[in-house]
């Protein structure tokens, strides 16, 4: 960005936008969630990070609106970006189009961050994601099957979607290990964030589909989650010993190595959780006993009635597939008027409450709130209409934007790169014909890492 | 009592019922004119739309019912703000802005709500009918709690469906209203549709061929013995019942297309090309002289203007993905412009809910939201976003639907004279946060969101 920067002016704007007084916590200010990452490494030793920028032409995109979620609506704005990196944005005619800069006229649209995903299975093809060759698999990753011309990778595109978590299924209780990609690149290496992205464990509610055997009831699946965990911080320590000084070096172990980035905290374990019990086992062994990054990314069922012990946790929590429970009232809801309701999962984890059979308790607010697909269960294009669902039963409007795009990239502590407009920030946007939360509404462009990554065909639109 | 003033503007136009030749269509065929807009009198055979049956005398309305003040979808495209709907007994009596209500009339307040037809579902299942191979009468249960979540999403009637047929029309199918406790009030008309699949092989299209040549003599044969009072009338040759119903117009037929274009999501190879099996489904309505009912077509909008020239219909579900030949886009795959494509060359369309393990119409309210029959406003949204204008999109889920399933002389809309099946809704009702405050049934409330757990704790 030698040839340019922008004028006083607009870098004004930006910073009165930014210091509104309604807008959530900045840096260093309180969130609704302390989210849990354990130490910061000094150094990633075992996760590697895909480039910081990628070439990408010098852009001015013209719309009717900028929605850079962690600031204030723009109306008439302009967004500039080069080198996969967004260099400036704010109002038109604040803003001056450096020489070199192509101006793309997007009308009447709205600019949308690209949305991120936390909980997708669909960069490879079919149903090759739950390879259960052992109960818990730490030997395996999802990187090597990534596929950036897959058809549900074109279809995100198409619904706005720039970034997901793309993991094992949940077959067996440790599917291995998950990819943070783009959805697109010129190439995988490209499109790559982070690998790995999380480690993938599901602990109950799929991988017992092999019940009858022993040890494949919720304590038995927990114990063989824990013996392996428990190896891995073995070996973790190890390393620790021998970096200070205190111990032998360590013979490398392939099926213990990924472990080792988990316990370093470069990374977190993302949970298929659900159901009250489980997702209890969840907090209490995942993070408070092994002392793991967790994040939550199923949360069903009533799961919902931990908000409170998430939160001070530090859990947050990605809901979906289901963006409801049906609360029959023949359990724990009996008698609390709530019976055979539609309780909305994303506002109840967001609002906390009575939750029907105790006394109110907190919820994991503003900032502890993401919703998801589990794509292709519902497909991956659709993630705004799960959000849709998640406002439809309840959760506020202001909290929806923020539950698709920074709040999801927080929980991977990835937000310096995604999930807002922000300068400095990756060039990862869509332009929408409205309301990016109303079905009515479809992705004109989007733009990732800079570059036109979809464009709509009018006659024969994807999505 | 005097009879409440209808303005005559606002009764529904006769829709011009084009009679339905084959040769006509033969010819509308073989012109296939690209992406003509439908003149409506250029003789080609028009979707078929019956109206409302007068009743046979003037019966004294026992119990009167107005919804004051809403602003009034009648199901047609036609939104009238402000105005009233008044009830009588289990009829729209009189719909307007100069609707005289009645003294003893019972009132519902709709100022600042929006009111709507009750969406007329083309596939589901649940709602206290009975699963497939019972008889719909005996199976009902009208107390299912199912039918009050599905009266919570606006449905108020949809189309029950008993087996299928194969390689010639079959199955048999009911109307069944949401009428919540009134076993008698929910069921409707039964066999409106029959059904049958494509492709058919050279020897099932020629057996096919033979039995409507077979009916087609039969009709004669009625007509000639008509003419003589002592000739009994002839029974219909084997097999052909069916088809002579779908000839007298007593009967839509839907054609599956038999998912020979389907990709599954992420593999498998079907090209993404049904065009060959909706073209088998066009002989078949020219066969016939009547338009027939696509059943979920993934490439209708490549050659929507073959499926507008023999007056088809179609189901879609707008969200549905098959994947184009790579180096066919312009002509494969699935298009969320199919719905507004095929409305706008005249082919009217019902959505209905993506299918899937954790949704769709066979789940009905019990799959996982936004997939189901939950939200059946938001399959509508869809069609919307692939470009079909609000007001007609909320057809595919009245007039147009009532139309596919054969029942529109009884529902799909507002109109003087069809059942009182009502939304008073708090919003938009294409838009994602609406919900149904009241549903009305057969003209009594069957549905009040403040009574009813469902939804009555979302706050705003």
């Amino acid at each position: 960005m030698s040839s340019f920067r922008p004028n006083s002016c607009a870098a004004l704007a930006v910073l009165a936008l930014t210091a509104a007084a309604s807008l959530p916590a900045q840096e260093g200010e309180e969130r609704s969630i302390d989210i849990y990452y354990g130490s910061k490494p000094t150094e990633y030793q075992v996760a590697i990070w895909g480039p910081d920028s990628v070439p990408s032409p010098g852009y001015a995109f013209r719309c009717a609106r900028i929605l850079p979620v962690t600031s204030e609506p723009i109306e008439d704005g302009v967004v500039l970006t080069r080198n996969g990196k967004i260099v400036a944005y704010g109002k038109a005619d604040e803003i001056a189009v450096p020489d070199g800069f192509e101006v793309m006229d997007l009308g009447d649209t709205w600019c949308v961050p690209g949305l991120v995903e936390l909980h997708c299975h669909i960069a490879a093809d079919g149903f090759d994601l739950n390879d259960t060759v052992h109960q818990t698999n730490p030997e395996m990753r999802t990187l090597d099957l990534i596929t950036m011309g897959h058809q549900q990778m074109v279809d995100a595109r198409a619904g706005g979607v720039t970034t997901v978590l793309y993991i094992p299924g949940s077959g067996s209780n440790m599917g291995g290990f998950g990819t943070l990609t783009k959805t697109w690149g010129r190439n995988p290496q490209e499109a790559l964030i982070r690998f790995p992205g999380c480690l993938k464990v599901a602990q109950a509610g799929n991988p017992e589909r092999r019940s009858g055997d022993l040890g494949l009831g919720p304590m038995g699946m927990n114990e063989g989650l824990r013996l392996t965990f428990e190896q891995g911080k073995a070996y973790h320590e190890e390393w620790v010993a021998w970096e200070k000084g205190e111990g032998p070096k360590p013979e490398k172990k392939a099926n213990l190595e990924l472990l080792r980035g988990l316990f370093r905290h470069e990374y977190p374990v993302a949970v298929h959780t659900q159901i009250y019990q489980v997702a209890q086992q969840t907090i209490r062994q995942l993070r408070l006993e092994l002392g793991l990054w967790t994040v939550i990314v199923h949360g069903t069922f009533d799961a919902y009635r931990l908000s409170e012990f998430a939160q001070v946790s530090g859990v947050p929590i990605a809901n979906g597939p289901r963006q409801y429970h049906f609360d029959s009232g023949r359990g724990w809801g009996s008698g609390s008027g709530a019976e055979s309701s539609f309780v909305g999962l994303a506002d109840a984890w967001y609002s906390g409450g009575q939750h029907g059979w105790q006394e109110p308790v907190k919820g994991v607010g503003i900032d502890g709130i993401a919703v998801n697909t589990d794509s292709p269960v519902v497909a991956q294009e659709e993630l705004t209409l799960q959000c849709a669902m998640a406002v439809r039963l309840g959760l506020p409007d202001a909290v929806g934007l923020r539950a698709l795009t920074i709040n999801p990239a927080r929980f991977m502590r990835i937000d310096d790169r995604v999930g807002s407009i922000e300068v400095g920030k990756d060039a990862d946007m869509a332009f929408w014909s409205g309301d990016p939360i109303d079905p009515r509404s479809h992705v004109r462009m989007t733009v990732i890492n800079g570059n036109v990554a979809y464009r709509r065909d009018p006659r024969h639109p994807r999505f | 009592m005097n009879s409440p003033k209808i303005p005559g503007s606002l009764a529904f136009r006769a829709v011009l019922v084009a009679l339905a030749v084959g040769c006509a269509a033969d010819a509308a065929l073989a012109q296939r004119p690209r992406f003509r807009r439908p003149d409506g009198a250029g003789g080609r055979p028009q979707p078929q739309q019956a109206e409302p049956e007068a009743p046979a005398e003037e019966k004294k309305v026992e119990s009167w019912t107005a919804i004051r003040g809403g602003d009034v979808y009648l199901g047609d495209g036609t939104l009238l703000r402000r105005a009233t709907v008044l009830i009588g007994d289990d009829k729209i009596h009189a719909v307007g802005h100069e609707v005289e209500i009645p003294e003893d009339a019972t009132i519902l307040e709709a100022e600042g709500k929006v009111v709507a037809p009750g969406f007329c579902i083309v596939k589901a299942s649940g709602f206290g009918a009975p699963r497939s191979g019972e008889d719909v009468r005996d199976g009902m249960n009208p107390f299912d709690p199912t039918i009050k979540m599905g009266l919570a999403a606006g449905i108020t009637s949809f189309l029950w469906q008993n087996g299928s047929g194969n390689d010639k029309p079959g199955g048999n199918s009911s109307l069944v209203k949401l009428a919540y406790g009134d076993l008698e009030g929910m069921v409707g008309p039964s066999d409106s549709v029959k059904t049958m699949r494509v492709p058919l092989n050279p020897q099932q299209m020629k057996t096919f061929r033979d039995l409507v040549k077979q009916a087609r003599e039969h009709q004669d044969a009625v007509r000639e013995a008509a003419k003589d009072d002592k000739k009994p009338a002839p029974k219909p040759p084997r097999g052909t019942e069916d088809i002579l119903k779908i000839l007298d117009g007593e009967t839509r037929l839907w054609i599956s297309m038999g998912g020979g274009s389907r990709m599954f999501r992420g593999g498998g190879d079907g090209g993404g090309d049904d065009t060959t099996e909706i073209r088998q489904a066009m002989e078949i309505a020219s066969l016939l002289g009547r338009g027939v009912v696509l059943d979920d077509p993934v490439c209708a909008w490549v050659i929507a203007d073959e499926v507008a020239a023999t007056g088809s219909m179609a189901i879609v579900n707008p969200r549905n993905r098959v994947p184009s030949r790579e180096g066919f886009e312009d002509s494969t795959g699935s298009n969320i412009a199919q719905a507004a494509i095929l409305h706008d060359v005249g082919v009217p369309v019902a959505v209905t809910a993506p299918g899937g393990r954790f949704g769709g119409s066979g789940v009905g309210t019990g799959g996982i939201l936004g997939q189901d029959l939950n939200t059946p406003h938001v399959d509508a949204a869809f069609a919307v976003r692939g470009g079909m204008p609000n007001r007609q999109a909320l057809r595919t889920l009245t007039l147009d639907a009532a139309r596919i399933m054969g029942v529109e002389a009884r529902v799909g809309s507002l109109e003087v004279g069809k059942d009182a099946d009502v939304l008073i809704l708090d919003g938009d009702p294409l838009h994602y946060k609406t919900f149904v405050d009241t549903a009305l049934v057969n003209g009594k409330v069957a549905y009040v969101r403040a009574e009813e757990p469902y939804y009555r704790h979302i706050r705003r």
